[in-house]
């Protein structure tokens, strides 16, 4: 029965000199370099020359026949329908070819498909140090500051909204320097509420973080599930931390830990009280029971069917919820004691232009169609929250609530980002330790530092590469 | 030294070199497919590497870290206990469930076999995505439990720290049950009349007639088997990582998780590699070790 049963009888000086000869095939075909040697070749000028002004129809037809190939993500696909027959119209020499991959896969291969010979012209990343830095840290990005200021971004982006998208050119220091993206989409943690649930329960829908919280407890004390969540997928707890976080930290302060200013700590007091609020959650049951192993999806579905009076979930969840539920619906970011708006929130996957690209006007041109209200509304009818709301029809109730929000949450540049972003593996060291600190067998203080182990051994590792490289890139 | 030379060349005179031409084919794509790879990977290892710009040599660095990573023996562990539930619990089953189909003729037999390789043929994505359903807190095991007045047990299977890991078990075990089961149940019908109405003569009951007919026929089978069902132990990703992505906290993960974590999410390729190339030496030993003591039995 099978090969691995049988011993290979008297052909042992045969055996030998196949394995030799397979060995001899294998190094002959192995090549071992190196592993990376000669791979990308960062350019010392702008890819496409210098953008002064916004690409009009005219400087791009000048190039004749144009392809320009798109990789996004498969959440984009709506969106880049309606924008891509709009940008085909107005540059009829651009054909557009739009491909996308789902989530998982699409991180998984962005930064390989980036470093190949014929990388798409237009691609997404995703903010922090896992995709984002390791494309610009490996030259495939173009930078796009001359772009920014062409078309005017800087202006309609207050505050430090795009430093989520800066970078130093060796790709090391996050948070400063060039940028190398741009997106339309807005997305931040928010509570969606029910509103029927609501007025079953004498709650009115809660504009403060004190009455939010003042309608948990009154939810619980009614018997009802007070909040909705999954957290099998170990992120949507993390979450739940930062927009508890948000009510108790200045904004800068958690921005600066997340990009790795030195002498930040995640131990501070606003944080242990936030962690404290979130296991105080868990342990006075209003969270339920047996959300560890429930997957995000099916949480959004429950809280759908009715189960549970509020949700705190990324404002991404709108079609899903507000397809269910419709105007019973409701969305809100509690405002903070002070009666700001913050959220643990950032820019949707953002945009960026390869390096290598041969097309870089048209792909200008694509991008500046899609940050204009054009490419706003058709994020807008594509069912998405888009940047610029300013004259753009929002779809249902439910949206124009998300737009309203999201508007205040931009002017007063009240997005905290999100903690995962913080190093390469916080996203798992994160995930598994929130739901530790919700079951208890990570007290709070243990928690605190587990986070900041992860951290703080990302940024040494980060230190000892850049001292590595001498500075140079 | 002219000795050994001369034996070679005798050797090679033996041989009849074309018949070497017929196995070129499959020789290239084993070489380019499997252990050009394998061997790249084992390069890689030794490397500080983040899948891009220029790697820093390390040497055994990668496999020093994983020696001392806590983290990394706790969820050798977790595929200790996955042993049990993917190869010892189908493999014990399959023999079993054989034995009562030799002894009992079962209608639709053909039926039966089909239904239970099933979920080998089902996408693991799939299988995870139905079980979650049924582990869900609200989901149908629960309400069974319920039904029968059982409510103290119903709980959310995978997102308690105490059942999650036995609770992903059971999936590889269903998983892997109808393989055993087709294998076992092929190699039954080889099984000669004779024996079993021999053992019947002699007295023996269902137990002796499982423990000294079907038990020492099926060795080849079992072999296989184990060899198969180990192996899907030991590499387990995709139900874990579909299930509970290694969670609560830490209670589920395997070594292929951080493999995974470290490969496509944190790009330490050089430690993913070093990870790939210890389970890979591991999953052969085992495996080796396998057959080694089945085959002694055997002779």
């Amino acid at each position: 029965m099978g090969w691995w049963l049988r011993g290979g009888r008297g052909g042992e000086p045969r055996r030998g000199v196949g394995v030799l000869a397979a060995l001899g095939c294998v190094l002959a075909l192995g090549a071992c370099s190196v592993p990376g040697a000669g791979g990308a070749a960062a350019g010392q000028e702008l890819p496409g020359g210098r953008i002064l002004r916004p690409v009009g129809p005219e400087r791009v037809a000048e190039h004749g026949r144009t392809t320009l190939r798109v990789l996004a993500d498969s959440g984009e696909r709506e969106f880049l329908k309606r924008l891509v027959a709009r940008f085909e119209k107005k540059y009829p020499n651009v054909r557009v070819e739009v491909e996308t991959k789902a989530s998982t896969d699409f991180f998984k291969t962005i930064v390989t498909t980036m470093s190949g010979e014929h990388p798409p012209d237009l691609v997404q990343g995703n903010q922090g140090y896992g995709v984002d830095g390791q494309l610009v840290r490996a030259g495939l990005l173009r930078p796009l500051d001359d772009v920014s200021h062409a078309y005017g971004w800087d202006l309609d982006h207050p505050g430090g909204t795009t430093d989520q998208l800066r970078w130093t050119p060796d790709g090391t220091l996050f948070g400063s320097g060039s940028l190398y993206g741009i997106s339309q989409s807005n997305e931040y943690i928010g509570v969606f509420y029910n509103r029927s649930k609501l007025s079953e329960l004498g709650i009115r829908p809660p504009h403060s973080w004190a009455e939010f919280t003042a309608g948990l407890r009154k939810a619980k004390e009614a018997g009802e599930l007070p909040l909705q969540l999954g957290n099998a997928d170990q992120y949507p707890a993390e979450q739940l931390l930062g927009t508890i976080q948000a009510q108790k930290v200045p904004v800068n302060e958690s921005r600066a830990w997340i990009n790795g200013v030195p002498g930040t700590t995640f131990a501070t007091a606003g944080n242990r009280e936030a962690a404290r609020e979130l296991r105080g959650w868990a342990r006075k049951g209003y969270l339920g029971t047996g959300y560890n192993g429930v997957s995000a999806d099916d949480a959004v579905s429950k809280f759908t069917a009715g189960k549970g009076v509020f949700m705190i979930a990324g404002s991404w969840n709108a079609p899903a919820v507000g397809g269910k539920l419709g105007d019973d619906a409701g969305f809100t970011v509690p405002r903070t004691a002070d009666g700001r708006t913050v959220a643990a929130g950032a820019f949707g996957l953002p945009w960026h232009i390869s390096a290598k690209s041969d097309a870089t006007d048209a792909a200008v041109a694509f991008l500046g169609m899609m940050q204009s209200r054009t490419g706003a509304q058709a994020m807008a009818d594509a069912g998405r929250l888009p940047v610029v709301t300013d004259g753009v029809d929002m779809p249902d109730r439910l949206g124009r609530q998300q737009a309203a929000t999201g508007k205040r949450l931009l002017l007063g540049d009240g997005q905290t980002y999100y903690f995962d972003w913080a190093s390469h593996s916080m996203l798992a060291t994160i995930g598994s330790a929130t739901q530790d600190l919700l079951t208890g067998r990570l007290s709070v203080g243990a928690y605190l530092r587990r986070i900041e182990r992860d951290r703080a051994g990302f940024l040494a590792e980060q230190e000892a590469k850049t001292r590595g490289r001498g500075g140079g890139s | 030294m002219t000795a050994s030379r001369a034996r070679l060349r005798a050797w090679a005179r033996r041989q009849y070199w074309p018949a070497y031409l017929y196995l070129l084919p499959g020789a290239v794509v084993y070489v380019l497919f499997v252990l050009r790879p394998l061997l790249m990977t084992a390069w890689i290892s030794l490397f500080d590497w983040d899948g891009l710009t220029l790697g820093t040599w390390v040497g055994p660095d990668n496999y020093t870290a994983l020696l001392t990573d806590p983290r990394l023996r706790e969820a050798l562990l977790h595929s200790l206990v996955f042993l049990f539930f993917y190869a010892l619990v189908p493999v014990a089953a399959g023999l079993v469930l054989t034995a009562l189909m030799v002894r009992v003729r079962i209608r639709g037999l053909g039926v039966f076999r089909a239904l239970l390789f099933v979920p080998q043929v089902l996408s693991t994505v799939v299988v995870a995505v139905s079980w979650r359903w049924i582990y869900d807190p609200d989901g149908p095991l629960n309400g069974l439990l319920r039904a029968v007045g059982l409510d103290a047990l119903a709980r959310s299977w995978l997102g308690d720290n105490a059942t999650a890991l036995p609770a992903v078990g059971l999936i590889g075990s269903w998983v892997m049950c109808g393989l055993c089961l087709v294998l076992f149940l092929a190699g039954a019908l080889r099984i000669p009349r004779e024996l079993f109405e021999a053992a019947r003569l002699d007295g023996a009951g269902p137990v002796r007639e499982f423990r000294t007919v079907i038990v020492p026929a099926l060795r080849g089978e079992t072999g296989l088997a184990l060899v198969l069902t180990v192996t899907q132990a030991l590499r387990n990703f995709d139900i874990v990582w579909n299930t509970t992505a290694g969670g609560p906290g830490h209670s589920t993960t395997v070594p292929s998780v951080f493999l995974y974590q470290d490969a496509f999410v944190s790009r330490e390729v050089g430690d993913a590699a070093a990870i790939g190339i210890a389970l890979t030496l591991l999953t052969l030993t085992v495996c080796g070790l396998i057959t080694r003591v089945l085959r002694e039995r055997e002779g």
